[in-house]
Order: structure tokens, then sequence, then C-alpha cells
């Protein structure tokens, strides 16, 4: 077992290596790429600590993506702040946000929690729409550009984009190897016998959504600052929750390494696909989800780790439907 | 004027009510949350659209057709796609019909195109007048159809055969099956007379604005709030939450202004599920 370990941080090291030259041996366009991948694992991550291991589909997580993007653009062009000041008071705002709101609807299960959030996601992309005065509404707003060269900009954005992804994954290893991510298993597993066995649920959930949101907000941060533009209908696009629900499925909802495997993959093949049929990308990703959903529910993780045949997985298959 | 706008708002409500229903009857009985509804109407108006342009079909009479069509959709989706996940778990389903969204959206997009589509007959815009108040007569013949739907709808799952075994494996799938209710196929008429719902509502709806084949998930929001309001899988609940949705957005419009009408309808929702979880009806089929 020791060995395993080793063996697991070894390449593990090896891989994140790899991340770090990789920007010396490409350029332009596949750091931009490579970017938008790490940010879509960081927020598949986010989602799948609450998703994942506590099962709650929080389907309008991208609020606080969105509460961290306008909380940076509003402190440097109003206040003048840094932008990292920025970055880290969002993530914390969009943290209280999920504790204030938290309380009440992860009272709710199921559907309705996931119902719950969109709305809320709904709600305060509305008010940031109609707020014009403050926001700049559905014009959206322009950010100070940074001072720098723009391929170094692009560079310092991945290394960013990859710091935050290790601070993901490293996260919900924390997660899952302590007491709390035991608890939100249990949690998804079976609320009411968690609760009977000394599990305080709502405190769990709560702790478990603010970590995600955090991890969200500051994603939501380095974007605004990237793109330096944004607007109520990008930054709070239900599209990235839901996609990123897709990545978390695809790659093994509640595991650590899943997700993240599962946003790579999905990101690398949409933006393969993409450049070779224009139209109808979006056609084959609806495809994709519904092949993903049927055949591998359990995500490619399971399937890498038990060596499951074709067989079996028709099998699997027949047993599951009604 | 108050009552002008008490009008339109129940005009709006048939149609959200009309929204819902399909909506409801899917994730009452099944469990499943089916996102791709709001495209079903979309294509629903496409239909009606097509009719209209191409074979100068009155929108009305369009209705029985966009209803088959959906029923035909609604029924092989069920039937090869969601009786596989139906049962291992709503997020499996829920991301399963989020997928065929995209799917039908962008075959809707390759077939018609993104351009703004309109179906305008000759009596499109004609209203009469009663007293001060003005009514279209598309609206009022839509509200009539929206109601008739309804209580077809309650008729059937009432007193056929079929009905029963619908409402009976909304209460318990096992013991249904035990009785030897055929569920796998119980669960594909569902499917189909929600879409065929979504069918009706879409060929409505193509009369009232214009669309596009992106509109679809406007008119999931709708439904999710208004099952919300009116409580899960009943037809009741659903007509009930889409009136009070009608007559709030238009009240609300009328006194704060446009602007707050979709952040004042979502803080509805999550206030009434966080105080009243069950809706303003409650209950399951019974």
């Amino acid at each position: 077992m020791e060995g395993k370990k080793q063996k697991t941080l070894i390449i593990g090291i090896i891989i994140s290596f790899g991340f770090m030259v990789l920007p010396l041996l490409i350029e332009g366009y596949w750091i931009r790429v490579m970017s938008s991948i790490f940010m879509y694992a960081i927020i598949t991550g986010a989602l799948n600590i609450i998703a994942g291991f506590a099962g709650y589909a929080a389907f309008g997580n991208i609020v606080f993506f969105g509460i961290g993007a306008y909380t940076t653009a509003m402190l440097m062009l109003r206040v003048g702040f840094p932008w990292w000041t920025g970055v880290i008071v969002g993530a914390i705002l969009a943290a209280i946000f999920a504790i204030l709101v938290g309380l009440p609807i992860l009272r709710l299960r199921g559907h309705y929690f996931a119902i719950a959030t969109l709305g809320i996601n709904r709600a305060t992309e509305q008010i940031a729409l109609d707020w014009g005065s403050f926001t700049g509404g559905g014009k959206g707003i322009t950010l100070p550009l940074p001072k720098m060269e723009i391929q170094s900009f692009y560079a310092m954005i991945y290394f960013i984009m990859f710091g935050l992804l290790i601070l993901t994954v490293l996260t919900n290893l924390l997660i899952a190897r302590s007491r709390l991510g035991y608890a939100l298993r249990a949690i998804r597993d079976n609320e009411d016998a968690a609760e009977a066995s000394g599990i305080f649920a709502p405190t769990c959930k709560v702790i478990a959504w603010a970590i995600s949101a955090f991890l969200t907000g500051l994603t939501g941060g380095v974007f605004a600052y990237w793109f330096s533009f944004i607007e109520p209908a990008t930054v709070f696009d239900i599209m990235i929750a839901v996609k990123a629900f897709v990545m978390m499925m695809l790659g093994g909802a509640g595991s650590v390494l899943g997700p993240i495997l599962g946003a790579f993959l999905l990101e690398l093949i949409s933006e393969t696909v993409w450049g070779q049929f224009l139209t109808i990308h979006m056609l084959i990703l609806g495809i994709i989800v519904i092949v993903v959903v049927i055949f591998i529910p359990r995500g490619l993780l399971e399937l890498f780790r038990r060596k499951i045949s074709l067989a079996a997985l028709i099998k699997n298959i027949k047993n599951q439907s009604v | 004027m108050f009552l002008q706008v008490l009008l339109n708002g129940i005009f709006l409500g048939a149609i959200y009510a009309n929204i819902a229903v399909g909506f409801s009857l899917a994730w009452g009985v099944m469990d499943v949350i089916n996102v791709a509804h709001g495209t079903m109407i979309v294509i629903g108006s496409f239909v009606t659209f097509f009719l209209f342009k191409f074979c100068g079909l009155d929108p009305f009479l369009s209705i029985p057709f966009s209803m088959f069509i959906l029923f035909l959709i609604g029924y092989s989706t069920q039937k090869y796609l969601l009786n596989f996940v139906v049962k291992v778990g709503v997020f499996l389903s829920l991301t399963l019909t989020f997928g065929l969204d995209l799917f039908l959206i962008n075959v809707v997009l390759l077939i018609f195109t993104g351009d703004y589509r309109s179906v305008t007959p000759s009596y499109s815009g004609t209203n009469f007048q009663m007293g001060s108040l003005i009514i279209p007569y598309v609206r009022l013949v839509t509200l009539v159809i929206c109601f008739l739907l309804a209580v077809l709808l309650q008729l059937f799952l009432t007193k056929t055969r079929t009905g029963r075994a619908i409402r009976a494996t909304s209460q318990n799938r096992q013991a249904a099956e035990i009785v030897g209710v055929n569920v796998a196929k119980v669960y594909s008429i569902t499917l189909a007379i929600s879409a065929a719902l979504a069918g009706a509502c879409g060929s409505l709806i193509s009369m009232v604005q214009s669309f596009t084949p992106f509109e679809g998930g406007f008119f999931i929001m709708k439904a999710f709030i208004i099952c919300v309001l009116g409580g899960l899988g009943n037809v009741m609940g659903a007509i009930i939450g889409g009136l009070i949705l009608g007559i709030v957005e238009t009240m609300g419009a009328r006194i704060l202004g446009t602007g707050f009408q979709e952040a004042i309808s979502a803080i509805i929702m999550i206030l009434v599920l966080i105080f009243m979880p069950k809706g303003i009806v409650g209950s399951k089929y019974k």
C-alpha cells in the first residue's frame, strides 16, 4: 500500500512538472486552450465537493463564479484594488454568500435543492443585469487592461489557473481523507442514517458548499482579469455549470481525480471537434452526454479501475433499466 | 385598468400552466426532470410554423399534428434512452435529458436556422371590447384550449385504464409492477403524453410570440417555478401555479417595471421552496 501511494505521488509530480514546462513547447492558441481546460477542471473539482461527495446537485454553482468575477471587476474599477486582492475578496464573498444562502436551502433535498440553486443563480444574474448604474448592466463591464506584454500575460494566467487547479485537487484529496469527507459521503448515501449515527448534517453541508464556492469564486475572479470584459450572460451562464456536471459524471463523481480527468477529456474533445465541425459540435456534445450517461454512469475512473468489459457494461444497463 | 392587467395575467398564466402541466407529469410520475421539455415546446412551435408557411394550414388546426409528432419523439426518448437510467437516480436522467436538449436544439437549428420566426394568421392582432376590457381573439382561444387540455389530461388520468396505471406507478413503482402494470410501457406513454402537451403548447405559443430554436431554457425556468409554486405532479397544481405566476408577473411588471420581473419570480420560487416545500396545492397524483 505504501509503495502504491509513493508511485501515485511520483506520477503526480511528473505530470505537474510536465504542465509546468508545457508553456515552453506550446504557444498562443494552445496556451489559452490549456488555461480554459484548467478553468473547467477547477469548476468541476469544486462542484465535486458538494455534488460528488455530498450528493447535492448544485446546478446553480456558477453563481459563485459570477460573484467572484463581479467582485474583482468592481474592486478594481471602483476602488482601485490590485487584481489579486479583488480575486481573494471575491472568493471570500462567494463563500459567505454560500453560507448565508446554504443555511436555508441546503435543508431542501433532491431536485428541490437543484432547482433552488438555479433560482438563486437566476435571481443574482437579474440583479447584476438590472443594477446597471453599479454593475454596468447588460452592456457588461470592461476591466483595466494588464500593463504587460500579451504573451507573458497569457503565460501568467496559465500558471495561475494551474496553481488553482493544484489547490482544487489538494482540497479534494484532503476532504476525501478527512472526517468531513466521510461525513459527506454518509450524507450522500443516506442522510437520515448519517444524522442518526451522529453526523450533524447541516454544518457539514454548509462547510462543503462554502469550500466549493470559495474555489469557484477564485476562478471567477481570475476569469474576469483574464478576459478583461464580463457581462451577466457570460459569468452567470448556466451552461458552464451544466457542462461541469457532465464532466464530473464522465470522470466519476465523488472521486478525487475523476472530475479533473473528465474536464480534461471533454474540453479536449470539444476543442478538437470544434475545429472540425463548426456547425454541429454542440450536437455531437449532446450525443456524447447521452452515451456517457447510459453506458458509463459511474464514470471513466471506475471503468479503468475495475477493468469492466463491454459485456459487463451491457449487463449493467439491463440491470438498471425498468 | 386593474381588471385589464388581471385579465392579461390570466391569459399569460394559462400559457404558463400549459407549459408546466406536461413537465410536471413527467416529474411527478417518473422523477424525470425533463430539461428538454422546453425544446420540445419549441419543436411544436416550428411544426406549426412549417405547416402554416408551406401548407397554409391554420395554426389552431396544426395542434394535432404537433401533438402527434411530439408524442412520437417523447415515446421513443423514453423507450430507447430514459428507461435505461430512470431507475438509477434523478441526476442521471436529468443529465441525459440535458444531452438530448443540446441534440434537439441543434437539429432544429440545422433545419430551420436561428432566425426569429413568428406565425401570423389573418386574425392575429384582432380583438373585441367588453366594457373597458380589450380581449384579443387569439389569447382567448388559447386560454380555452389550455384549460380544455388540462381537463382532458385530468379525465385521462382518472377515468381510463392507462391513466390509472400511470397514477399507480407514480405512487409506488414496485407495487404497480407486482399487480401487473408494465412499468416500462407506462413510462414511455407518460413521457409521450408529456411531450404531446409540450407540442400543443408550442403551437399555441407560436401565435403569441416570436421564437428561435434557443427559446427552450426560458420555458424550462418557468416550468420549474410553476411546479414549485403549485406543488409537484398534479394537474391542478400546475394550473394554479401557472395562473399565480402569470398574474404576479404582469402585476409586478405594471408596478415595478419589466426589469425586475425575472428576479421577482426567482425569489418567490426560493421563498416558496423554503417555507412551503410541498407547494400551494401539494401532494402527488392520487
